[in-house]
């Protein structure tokens, strides 16, 4: 008997082994403890998103509402838009998805103005538009799609008698946004895309919805870096590094902004790329950032206000100096900025019409138009003065304007560009004219460079249009241009006072000097009392984030004469130019031209 | 012709019910069998229990041991996984925390999407390469507006349970261990949850870390500490065995040595191997039975000289008592020529040296006996002759007594392969001592015979015997009462040699007796030389006897009979009417038969 327990109590125990000792099929919860509470901490609140239909008070109001129902974030503008709609036609409205999802910006040409439908409560809108582009859900502006100048919408009641709740009666077939209503729920911001060439940052303009929290800012920015420039300016820029990703958001914990891509850079000067880039698009970036490969921190900025100082986005040489051309030769306006000079030899000086510098002085790139009897030649000296010989262009013509150079050529083959006799043509150290093709028909009336050297702005054919162009071996392509909408007519002169705006010397029946942005959503009068001769030439120092282009106004000149303020109706006057001993007579400056 | 019917089912059932029943009580049988064998074998074998002992004693250690470590490996495996998951959960939790910073409303654009991302981010990003963790998502306490998600998007309900929901949607970190197939097949998750605040409320996350490495670990410490134990345990069996049998063959050789040590064989000694415990066992054994042997033949050389003396003195005495008897008869013959107290003298010196001759006969028959000189000389012999002759030869000592001899002796004659001699010494004595101790009461003789034995009773009515007399009285020179005269001129040698007569022919000679009832004997003999007796014709106590208890028994007759080792057996006799009557043994051997 016992022998038997002690056996039964020897194979409970080995089955006991057997089993016993694994790991359990199932067991109940356990709790390890309390988890962490969410601390009390500053909410970002939401942005401003555009009323509800059932704010508006009035058939007019309402209209205007209606008119920027689509603005906000993409993904909820058809169900915002929907909501002003009456049930009934709901679903007329064609409905697209995430990225599909383009907005119609348009500029109305008149006052919201309703007419009474005639035995009906309900009213008519008929608005006049221009099409000023279609806002993607990138955040692009591109070119217009739509071409309907007219829509006509009627706003009533659903019931009869509910004045006080009114529809949109008839579904557009798209979603509208007044250039208003795209003013103030949207916020421009500038990204930067690195050049083909990976030498310079080229800004490319998004329009971020303000009812986006702040939070989710630099989130948006980075899906935008990733997702690629804007249509126009991708043959000059490089896309990031493929099958880069953005794993995850862009957290901002403790002022450091951490993100995290996937991606194949690992090689320093791309990374030092990426992150420049990053510094520059990102929105609210003031402390830290942490950049993260595949989860690896691979490069911390520890003060980005330092790092964007140490790595501008433009190389620009200092303070923005005004020049003009005073009785045939190249001067400094007044003030001049400390150490600024005119890198050109004195006996070189002579006989010019116009000129552009840029470089410094020590490695200076100057073009000058020197007249040759009642012909024009481009002069170039490129290198010290001291050793520049200069060379002619073997062409002449009747009429060369001021020659730009572009700033993203390669600094040991310079590259301008100049209009002369109507046409575009491309110059280099040699002084050379080639033409170039830019894919308009019509006279070019004037041409200017961006500060990044890689978009231009011209016109032609009375038409203004911005091209992207790309500077290979010497050779100046320009791109595709994408026409801006102006209201203005006879354009003579443009030149950019930003890195999205331009200023153009136009009219309305009147010459005026005007603001106009690339992508023809803002249109401002700068000078409307310009004279009634149309202005000649344009320049200005473009507002950038390195310098400050605060004191430095755009000048023209127009009827030979040169304007330096256009706040002022004073003229630069011989007084104004600098190390001239003796004022040669009554002879005006002309040409004013800033150095960049 | 009709087919034969199928049997009923009924039929069929009570005929499997009865293999049933035989097949269980085969098996049953077996197993008995098997235990009984089993038993038999633990009893008798000292290295079975140990060896058996040696298992089960190290097995039940070395399970408890190879537990322990079993258990102890899969809890410090478990608790690995737990730190490793708990760490992962935390940093997951900032990760999540940290990613849902930039959210302020759950129905924000892109939360979905981050969420997704969150997870596929932390399940290792190519769902394609992640080793079975999934990570889930989930906002309980949203109700609804936010998706759960897990990557990879699994149905992980099976191991998700609500308890553990409820726990970690109520702002705990709780564990779960569950078993269950979210898509790739039946396994063991350890299923942790942690809170997530957020500005868009509470989330909560889940890491599902399949247990499978963890298990086929344990699994295989546990096999490997099973096959360790095992092997232990099977070689401290070995080892028990080996020792046991170190021990236990000597002992097992000691045994066999004592055994024929005690059959006789005195020169039988054990093997002395080395120096230890064992030789030393082995060399007192053979010690003692040295000095057994030595004190048994130095017995059996006084005996055998005790036995020589006996018979020397007896030769030895024969020669002068030759002279001595030869004077004393010229004496006795002219003894009417003496005076009378002269001649009463020469009467009692010739009673006397009578009575010496006859002792001195007997002490050499004795001393025959002792020496094993004593031949049996059998041959067919009719006994009824020898009765009779017997009879007749002390008839006149009976009737001079007052004692009736009678006899019950078959007709036909009894033949057996007898020494006729010797079994009328017996007889003589027997009938002698009948009629000397009959108290003038008759003594009858009764002759019986079966297929395999004849039986000789001689009965008398005298004093009897007293219980325990029935031994002593077949020794030398033994007496009932050593203050009774005799009468006769026995030399107390008589039974004694009766006796050894009896054991020449491989037969019985017993006595009973009771106070006052007389006492029988009974001589039974082989019917043919050489054979092994088994029963008696006759019964040794007689049917007239009064037994020991009062009044007759229900049931029949009690038989009484001898039974082995010449001990008393009572049981019960031959159906029949009533007690034997006194003349029964008449009737003839084979219906006495018992």
């Amino acid at each position: 008997m016992r022998r038997r327990i002690v056996l039964l109590a020897a194979g409970l125990l080995a089955a006991g082994v057997v089993t016993g000792c694994g790991i359990p099929e199932a067991t109940e919860v356990q709790v390890d403890g309390p988890g962490p509470v969410a601390e009390a901490g500053s909410v970002n609140g939401q942005g401003l998103e555009p009323p509800k239909r059932a704010s508006a008070g009035s058939a007019l109001q309402l209209m205007t509402n209606f008119l920027a129902a689509a603005a906000g974030e993409p993904d909820q503008a058809y169900a915002r838009v929907k909501e002003y709609l009456a049930e009934n036609v709901r679903g007329q409205l064609p409905e697209k998805q995430g990225s599909e999802v383009v907005i119609n910006v348009v500029r109305l040409k008149k006052e919201l103005n309703p007419t009474p439908v005639q035995g009906g409560e309900a009213k008519r809108f008929a608005i006049d538009v221009d099409q000023v582009g279609v806002l993607r859900a990138d955040g692009t502006l591109g070119p217009p799609v739509a071409t309907e100048s007219r829509y006509e919408f009627l706003v009533g009641p659903v019931e009869s008698g509910r004045l006080d709740n009114l529809f949109v009666l008839n579904a557009p077939k798209g979603l509208l946004l007044s250039v208003d209503a795209l003013r103030t729920y949207y916020q421009p911001h500038t990204i930067y895309f690195w050049n083909t060439k990976q030498t310079a940052l080229v800004p490319d303009q998004r329009y971020l919805p303000v009812a986006v929290p702040v939070g989710r800012r630099a989130t948006e920015v980075v899906g935008w870096l990733i997702d690629g420039p804007s249509e126009w300016l991708a043959p000059t820029v490089a896309r990031l590094p493929d099958r880069t990703e953005l794993i995850g958001t862009v957290p901002k914990t403790d002022g450091r902004l951490e993100i995290n891509l996937s991606g194949p850079t690992e090689e320093p000067a791309q990374l030092d790329r990426l992150a420049t880039q990053l510094a520059w698009s990102l929105p609210d970036v003031d402390g830290q950032l942490e950049l993260k490969i595949r989860n690896q921190t691979r490069k911390m900025i520890d003060d980005t206000d330092v790092y964007l100082k140490e790595h501008p986005v433009y190389q620009l040489g200092g303070p923005p100096q005004r020049y003009v051309v005073y009785n045939g030769a190249v001067h400094l306006l007044k003030p001049a900025v400390p150490g600024a000079g005119v890198p050109i030899f004195p006996r070189h000086n002579q006989n010019v019409v116009a000129a552009a510098i840029s470089g410094t002085d020590q490695n200076a790139l100057v073009a000058v138009v020197g007249s040759e009897g009642r012909r024009q030649v481009l002069r170039t000296f490129v290198g010290p003065p001291s050793i520049a010989a200069g060379s002619t262009s073997r062409a002449s013509f009747t009429s060369i304007k001021r020659p730009v150079w572009l700033r993203s050529a390669d600094p040991d083959r310079p590259v301008g560009l100049v209009v002369a006799d109507g046409a575009l043509y491309r110059f280099g150290a040699d002084a050379q004219l080639d033409p170039v093709n830019t894919n308009v028909a019509g006279r070019v009336a004037a041409v200017a460079v961006a500060l990044d050297g890689h978009r231009i702005a011209f016109i032609a054919g009375g038409k203004l249009y911005v091209a992207a162009v790309t500077v290979e071996e010497g050779t100046v392509t320009v791109h595709p241009p994408r026409r801006v909408h102006t209201s203005r007519t006879a354009l003579s002169a443009v030149d950019w006072t930003g890195e999205h705006d331009l200023v153009v010397a136009g009219s309305t029946g009147q010459p005026q000097i005007y603001e106009i942005t690339v992508d023809s959503t803002r249109e401002t009068a700068l000078k409307t009392d310009v004279g009634e001769v149309a202005v000649s030439s344009l320049a200005a120092y473009p507002d950038n984030p390195v310098v400050p282009g605060g004191s430095a106004p755009p000048m023209y000149e127009t009827n030979g004469v040169a304007f330096g303020d256009l706040n002022s109706s004073d003229s630069i006057g011989p007084d104004d130019v600098a190390e001239v001993e003796s004022p040669a007579g009554r002879v005006n400056p002309v040409a004013p031209f800033y150095r960049f | 012709m009709t087919s034969p019917e199928p049997p009923a089912p009924g039929t069929i059932a009570a005929r499997s019910r009865a293999a049933a029943r035989e097949l269980a009580r085969a098996v049953v049988g077996r197993f008995q069998g098997l235990a009984v064998a089993l038993h038999q074998t633990w009893r008798r074998s000292l290295q079975i229990r140990v060896v058996t002992i040696t298992l089960v004693a190290s097995s039940l250690l070395v399970g408890g041991f190879a537990y322990l470590v079993a258990d102890k490996i899969t809890n410090i495996l478990l608790a690995n996984a737990r730190t490793d998951v708990r760490l992962r959960l935390d940093s997951g939790r900032d990760y999540t925390a940290k990613q849902m910073a930039i959210y302020t409303e759950p129905q924000e654009a892109g939360l979905d999407d981050t969420l997704l991302n969150t997870v596929d981010y932390l399940a290792g990003g190519d769902p394609a390469q992640i080793s079975g963790v999934v990570v889930g998502l989930r906002a309980d306490r949203s109700s609804g507006v936010i998706e759960p998600q897990t990557s990879p998007d699994l149905n992980v309900s099976a191991v998700l349970t609500p308890e553990l929901r409820a726990e970690v949607s109520s702002g705990k970190i709780a564990r779960q261990i569950r078993t269950g197939d979210v898509g790739a097949g039946r396994t063991k998750y350890l299923v942790y949850g942690s809170p997530v605040p957020t500005r868009v409320g509470q989330v909560e996350l889940y890491y599902l870390v399949p247990l499978t490495r963890q298990e086929q670990t344990a699994a295989e410490a546990r096999a490997t500490v099973l096959a360790t134990g095992a092997a232990l345990v099977l070689l401290l069996g070995l080892l028990a065995a080996l020792v046991t049998r170190l021990v236990v063959s000597p002992v097992r050789a000691a045994a066999r040595t004592a055994q024929r040590l005690s059959a006789g064989l005195l020169d039988q000694r054990m093997t002395v191997n080395g120096e230890d415990d064992l030789a030393l066992l082995a060399a007192s054994f053979n010690q003692m039975a040295t000095n057994l042997q030595r004190q048994i033949l130095r017995l059996e050389e006084m005996s055998r000289l005790q036995r020589r003396f006996t018979s020397d003195v007896s030769h030895e005495l024969r020669t002068p008592l030759t002279t001595v008897r030869m004077a004393a008869d010229l004496i006795f013959t002219e003894r009417e020529g003496f005076d009378p107290a002269v001649a009463r003298s020469a009467e009692l010196l010739q009673a006397e040296l009578d009575r010496f001759e006859e002792l001195l006969t007997d002490l050499l028959e004795i001393s025959r006996f002792d020496a094993g000189f004593a031949m049996l000389d059998a041959e067919p012999t009719d006994l009824v002759p020898v009765v009779h002759r017997v009879a007749d030869r002390l008839r006149s000592l009976a009737d001079r007594i007052g004692v009736p001899l009678e006899l019950d002796v078959p007709d036909a004659p009894v033949i057996a392969e007898v020494d006729p001699r010797r079994v009328e010494r017996i007889l003589r004595n027997l009938v002698g001592n009948a009629v000397e101790h009959g108290e003038g009461r008759p003594v009858r003789v009764s002759l019986g015979l079966d297929d395999t034995a004849v039986a000789i009773t001689v009965r008398d009515h005298g004093i009897g015997l007293k219980p325990g007399e029935e031994k002593l009285v077949f020794n030398r020179f033994w007496r009932a009462d050593p203050s009774r005269a005799r009468q006769t001129g026995g030399t107390g040698l008589g039974l004694s040699i009766s006796l050894e007569d009896a054991r020449l022919h491989g037969g019985w000679l017993e006595a009973w007796g009771a106070p006052g009832q007389g006492a029988q004997f009974r001589l039974t003999l082989p019917a043919r030389a050489g054979d092994r007796l088994t029963t008696s014709p006759l019964r040794l106590v007689p049917a007239d006897a009064a037994l020991p208890f009062t009044g007759p028994r229900d049931g029949g007759p009690l038989a009484i009979g001898p039974a082995e080792g010449g001990v008393l057996a009572v049981g019960p006799g031959p159906t029949g009417p009533g007690p034997a009557p006194a003349g029964a043994g008449h009737r003839g051997a084979h219906e006495r038969a018992v």
